[in-house]
């Protein structure tokens, strides 16, 4: 019964620094 | 750099260990230190880099998702695969495929 978090896609963003 | 190869479900995935990992508001940033890139992970994906503390399969990083997650296994499998294999392509994780041939980013 554990409530469950929300699925966001896995994405890597590769930052520009 | 890796070319246009495939993660299975099978292959065990381990972290790279010239990475520099922090946690930012709730996302993991990673700097790597072999190509000097900064990487924002997010949310899942940090969840997913947690994971990788030991060797583990990426069935098993599907598994423990699908326990702390609301998504279908078809779904989960699919976004995951496509992350790792984004990871392995920028030589942020190796891949040790169930032929025990390891491969280094």
């Amino acid at each position: 019964n554990q409530e469950k978090k929300a699925w966001q896609q896995p994405a890597l963003e590769v930052l520009d620094v | 750099m890796i070319e246009s190869q495939t993660i299975a479900l099978t292959d065990f995935i381990s972290p790279c260990e010239q990475n520099i990992v922090s946690d930012m508001d709730g996302e993991k940033v990673m700097l790597s230190i072999r190509n000097g890139k900064y990487y924002n992970l997010g949310t899942v994906g940090g969840r997913i880099w947690d994971s990788l503390g030991s060797t583990i399969s990426a069935r098993q990083i599907v598994d423990l998702l699908m326990a702390e997650y609301d998504v279908e296994r078809t779904v989960c499998e699919q976004h995951v695969i496509s992350f790792l294999e984004h990871l392995w392509k920028e030589g942020l994780i190796l891949v040790n495929q169930e032929n025990s041939i390891s491969i280094h980013a």
